[in-house]
């Protein structure tokens, strides 16, 4: 927007955002149309909002609505299959000898299953995903990947190590509908000059979390 | 503007608009674009069929001025707003366009009340019937938040200067 366009007058009372994004919208409105006939600054305004374009990010609804509908087999099925899977790995990881690799950033979820924590780093405009490092500014969001047709509540804690025992929560607690990297809602910075231990807690003894360090 | 029956419709229907508001506070498009997002996140749960646009102008209203209440966002965002292009000022609070330092400021000493008023008569551009009618006050309970409002930033404006 060019200095001149903020400087910009309204003839008399201003049409409110509101209106004209109603009046943008298609709501016919003979006020609306012969104000911003005559008043650059409104008329500037509606222009404006008719030539924005806005990148929404996904909204994944839940399932649950569709799950009431489906035929028993068909929700049975994956389950079992499920079941079964992790009655392979169980066994395949008590066999002896067997490696164990733990992942913190990832959570096995009553219910649900495995859920993976990834993040997101903008920095400057530029996107890193899984980024484990931070500097002053950086824009952090966080993702899960969990199977789709579930759902799992969030509580986001930030910790600096070393330093406050007690932990930051820089995004509200959500509901996210599961999917391949779903971002859950908002977004932090994180600050300081020792590592981050951002953890995601889906009940009160399940979690994941990424540790991020400073440059 | 009809009501959205579901949040998907709501939010193809009203999504960029809510954006475009919230951008008008925060000053920062992704930051608004988080925020609308997230509101419709929260609603799905319990989503209202009634819900319509001014509803949600509110609802994000409220979301916006929590972030600006957050020190940490609110650092973040005054950073960000000197890079943002100025807005188009057609309310004035007292010669000043409003941005996240006033808000942010105007926050410390005002009640949720006062600043849904003030965003919607600075921010979002409305006339005092608009706000009552927006808000479900009377006209003259405006009338006495908005001067309440300009008092406090006149109070403002002489600390500044005595500072």
């Amino acid at each position: 927007m060019s200095t001149s366009a903020a400087n910009l007058a309204c003839i008399g009372e201003p049409i409110s955002w509101l209106r004209l994004e109603t009046f943008a919208a298609g709501s016919p409105d003979a006020s609306v149309d012969t104000h911003v006939a005559e008043c650059p600054a409104c008329r500037h305004c509606l222009e404006q909002l008719r030539a924005d374009t806005v990148a929404l990010p996904a909204l994944v609804m839940p399932s649950s609505v569709k799950k009431a509908q489906r035929a028993w087999w068909k929700t049975a099925a994956p389950l079992l299959a499920a079941a079964a899977a992790a009655a392979v790995i169980f066994i395949v990881a008590k066999r002896p000898g067997g490696t164990h690799v733990v992942r913190e950033d990832v959570a096995i979820v009553k219910g649900v299953g495995e859920v993976i924590l990834g993040t997101v780093r903008e920095r400057g405009g530029a996107i890193a995903e899984d980024a484990h490092t931070f500097a002053p500014g950086d824009r952090w969001k966080l993702v899960l990947t969990c199977p789709p047709a579930d759902e799992v509540h969030t509580d986001v804690t930030v910790v600096e190590l070393d330093t406050k025992p007690y932990p930051d929560r820089p995004l509200a607690p959500a509901t996210i509908a599961c999917g391949n990297r779903v971002v859950l809602p908002g977004a932090f910075t994180l600050t300081g000059a020792h590592a981050n231990r951002v953890c995601v807690s889906f009940d009160a003894t399940t979690q994941a979390c990424v540790t991020i360090a400073p440059e | 503007m009809e009501p959205a029956p579901d949040p998907q419709s709501a939010y193809r229907a009203h999504g960029a608009a809510l954006v475009r508001k919230a951008e008008r506070i925060l000053r920062n498009r992704e930051d608004a674009t988080d925020v609308v997002h997230a509101l419709f996140v929260d609603l799905i749960p319990t989503w209202n069929p009634d819900v319509n646009l001014p509803y949600l102008y509110r609802a994000i209203t409220n979301r916006c001025l929590n972030m600006v209440r957050d020190r940490g966002t609110r650092a973040r965002l005054l950073e960000r707003e000197g890079a943002s292009a100025a807005p188009v000022g057609r309310v004035k609070l007292e010669d000043h366009v409003v941005g996240v330092g006033l808000i942010a400021a105007l926050a410390e000493r005002l009640d949720e009340g006062h600043m849904e008023v003030l965003v919607a008569r600075f921010v979002d551009d409305m006339t005092q019937e608009e706000i009552a009618a927006h808000l479900g006050l009377s006209r003259k309970t405006i009338g006495k938040r908005l001067d309440r409002i300009r008092d406090e930033v006149i109070s403002l404006r002489g600390q500044e200067v005595a500072g």
